[in-house]
């Protein structure tokens, strides 16, 4: 297996290159493009494994970038939100985003979520069966995708081990501490809402059962379960 | 009292004064000497009656003096007419007005002169001493009606007319000329409030109307007033949220530069990055805290509103907080907890309660616990927080929610505050028309959010 390829899009010269000497220094190989439209032509050639996205471009934003790239192609983001607001974090996972990190970061914190992203796409051993049916939803493990009552349905790497692990619980409440390991491979913090995003997102594309219950439950403060007709 | 009131009660008491000023001068300068001139002339008319009365008893004898009498009697305008003897026999006229003038009989008998009383509201009397050819005394009594100045107002229909016409004139005139005074002053006041509490776009000016007056100038300089301070504030908050969002870009790097520095630093070196690493946090914290801050006192932004479990929210938070504060030997303990609801901005509330929940378990001294009580009245919802922490001197209670206020600064660097966590909690409170308060307890602060329930809220039951 190659160097991991990753695309740097943020229009602050200087943080593109620390960002890039250090994820150097990590064993990936970096490209910095500082904006918007240049980034979207690059990230379209599919010469990159991963693209991490600045929400403040000039020209173009970074949900303008991220809408577009959608439309083709499926390539991992992580968006780099500026001011932290929760509409923005909303906004960027609602594109699609796979994960978000507020400005300014943690340089570790980017690193474990890049990898983190990169082992799920890369089809690490998480000890999904092939092929998952539980209700009208299907998922095919290797090749990442979802039918939901027959259709398909665009689901991020996030999203995907999200339903996954819930589908292979399903009856059964799975603890957002451990949600948090399996699916982000990070501690679940206090304060982190990120988890609750993501299963809001998941639940916007599965939709309503066909008798209007919803799928996904949330039990408040311990977890999640994808209940069971 | 409001304006319009009192204007109106000024008004009548001006009317009242003014009636009775001039009732006064009326009095003095005109019908009083006009009564003491007509009490001479009925003097000096008594005199002759009397005079007269005695040379026609002398010339033409007693029927003479009886035609004469009749005579009087039947003048304008109507009069009684008696005459007695000095020992009280009536000669003429009737027997019934003699018992009231009994004491002007004998005063006219001792003066020999003609004598006439005038007491108001009664009936004027006037004697006249009259002698016979024999020698013998008589009193010639007249009895008239008390010449009267009519009243203006008072005693006749066209008085009372005259009365009511003016006080109801004076009344809505009154009410227009107060209403036209108050109606603007109320609504500068309104819009004084709705800036006091944060509309900075308010204007008065083109509610004030078309006049050209002292108040139609004061809306104006109100209004010059609330677009110096709208700019001013605009452009004050513009620049925080404009230097916090600039601090972070340096920020950013540093960030990232402190790392690669991390890779290739010896591990004697490893500290002093520590320590860098968590300054760095800090002023981002701040930085953070600085924006959410300058979005809420702005004041006018419209938040998503939803209908929040409160009990499950605060348990939330509570859990979380308890799970930092074990970290420090310290704890979070939900002591009472109730079904209720309110209407607001789940991130808005959240951090409002999660400010003041770690503001208390920041200063609560270690193996204490930081208690939280969720409690409902029949409008209310209240989340009491209490702190083992030693609360904060009296004085300070009130500046506790200001940004940037510190009761003890050393203290508080410290413990790793940012001066602006309850400042952000009240905010976010009034973002929902909610009210936040401090108190000292025995050994620590307590403090006490305050929500209005939303409708449908069960009543209250203990989880």
């Amino acid at each position: 297996m190659g160097m991991n390829r990753i695309l740097i899009i943020d229009d602050d010269e200087e943080l593109c290159e620390l960002v890039s000497e250090y994820l150097t220094a990590e064993g990936f190989e970096t490209e910095c493009v500082h904006s918007g439209d240049k980034g979207l032509e690059r990230a379209k050639t599919g010469e990159h494994d991963l693209a991490i996205l600045d929400v403040m471009l000039p020209k173009m934003n970074g949900f303008e970038v991220l809408r577009s790239l959608r439309e083709g192609s499926n390539l991992p983001v992580i968006m780099l939100t500026a001011r932290g607001e929760d509409s923005e974090r909303i906004t960027g996972l609602e594109g699609g985003a796979d994960d978000y990190l507020p400005k300014p970061f943690n340089p570790r914190e980017l690193l474990a979520r890049l990898r983190a992203i990169l082992r799920r796409v890369e089809g690490r051993e998480d000890g999904f069966p092939e092929k998952m049916e539980v209700d009208d939803i299907e998922l095919s493990t290797s090749a990442r995708a979802a039918n939901v009552a027959g259709e398909s349905i665009t689901l991020t790497s996030v999203e995907f081990d999200l339903l996954a692990t819930l589908l292979k619980h399903a009856g059964k409440t799975v603890r957002k501490e451990d949600l948090s390991e399996m699916v982000l491979e990070r501690k679940l913090s206090p304060y982190d809402r990120s988890l609750d995003m993501h299963v809001s997102n998941l639940r916007k594309k599965l939709g309503m059962r066909p008798d209007g219950s919803e799928r996904i439950k949330t039990i408040r403060s311990v977890g999640y379960i994808y209940t069971l007709v | 009292m409001n304006l319009f009131f009192k204007l109106l009660l000024w008004f009548l008491v001006t009317a009242t004064l003014v009636f009775g000023v001039m009732y006064f001068i009326t009095w003095t300068f005109q019908t009083q000497p006009m009564f003491s001139r007509v009490q001479r002339s009925s003097r000096n008319q008594m005199i002759i009656y009397g005079g007269t009365a005695t040379q026609i008893v002398n010339s033409e004898g007693e029927d003479g003096l009886r035609t004469f009498l009749s005579r009087l009697k039947d003048l304008e305008p109507p009069r009684e007419v008696d005459l007695v003897s000095d020992d009280g026999k009536v000669w003429f006229g009737t027997n019934e007005e003699i018992e009231d003038s009994q004491e002007l009989i004998s005063r006219t008998l001792v003066s020999n002169d003609a004598v006439v009383d005038f007491s108001p509201n009664e009936k004027a009397l006037g004697a006249a001493p009259v002698t016979f050819p024999d020698g013998s005394k008589y009193v010639l009594v007249l009895q008239w009606e008390t010449p009267r100045a009519p009243s203006f107002f008072f005693g006749s229909w066209l008085g009372y007319l005259r009365l009511a016409g003016m006080l109801l004139t004076g009344v809505v005139f009154c009410s227009l000329l107060a209403l036209y005074l108050s109606s603007p002053i109320r609504k500068i006041r309104d819009a004084t409030q709705k800036l006091a509490d944060g509309d900075l776009s308010t204007r008065v000016a083109d509610k004030v109307g078309n006049r050209r007056d002292e108040l139609a100038y004061l809306a104006r300089d109100f209004d010059l007033m609330a677009e110096r301070i709208e700019k001013l504030i605009t452009s004050q908050k513009r620049l925080t949220r404009d230097i916090s969002h600039e601090l972070r870009s340096p920020l950013a790097r540093m960030n990232v530069a402190l790392e690669i520095a991390r890779t290739k630093a010896n591990p004697e070196t490893q500290p002093v990055l520590d320590r860098l690493e968590g300054e760095s946090q800090r002023l981002n914290d701040m930085i953070s805290r600085l924006l959410t801050l300058s979005k809420l006192e702005s004041g006018s932004q419209d938040f998503e509103r939803s209908t929040i479990d409160l009990d499950f929210l605060v348990k939330e938070i509570a859990e979380d907080a308890d799970y930092e504060a074990r970290a420090n030997g310290k704890s979070v303990n939900i002591v009472a907890s109730t079904k209720c609801r309110v209407m607001g901005n789940e991130t808005l509330l959240r951090s409002a309660i999660e400010n003041v929940l770690r503001n208390g378990v920041r200063y609560t001294k270690e193996g204490t616990a930081v208690t939280v009580a969720l409690t409902n009245g029949s409008r209310e919802a209240r989340i009491s927080i209490v702190d083992h922490g030693g609360g904060v001197p009296d004085e300070e209670l009130a500046k506790l929610f200001r940004p940037f206020h510190r009761v003890e600064e050393a203290r508080d660097r410290g413990t790793g505050g940012t001066g602006l966590g309850l400042a952000i909690a009240e905010q976010a409170v009034r973002a929902h028309k909610g009210s936040i308060s401090a108190q000292n307890t025995a050994d620590g602060l307590r403090v006490d959010i305050v929500l209005t329930q939303a409708d449908g809220s069960k009543g209250p039951h203990v989880n």
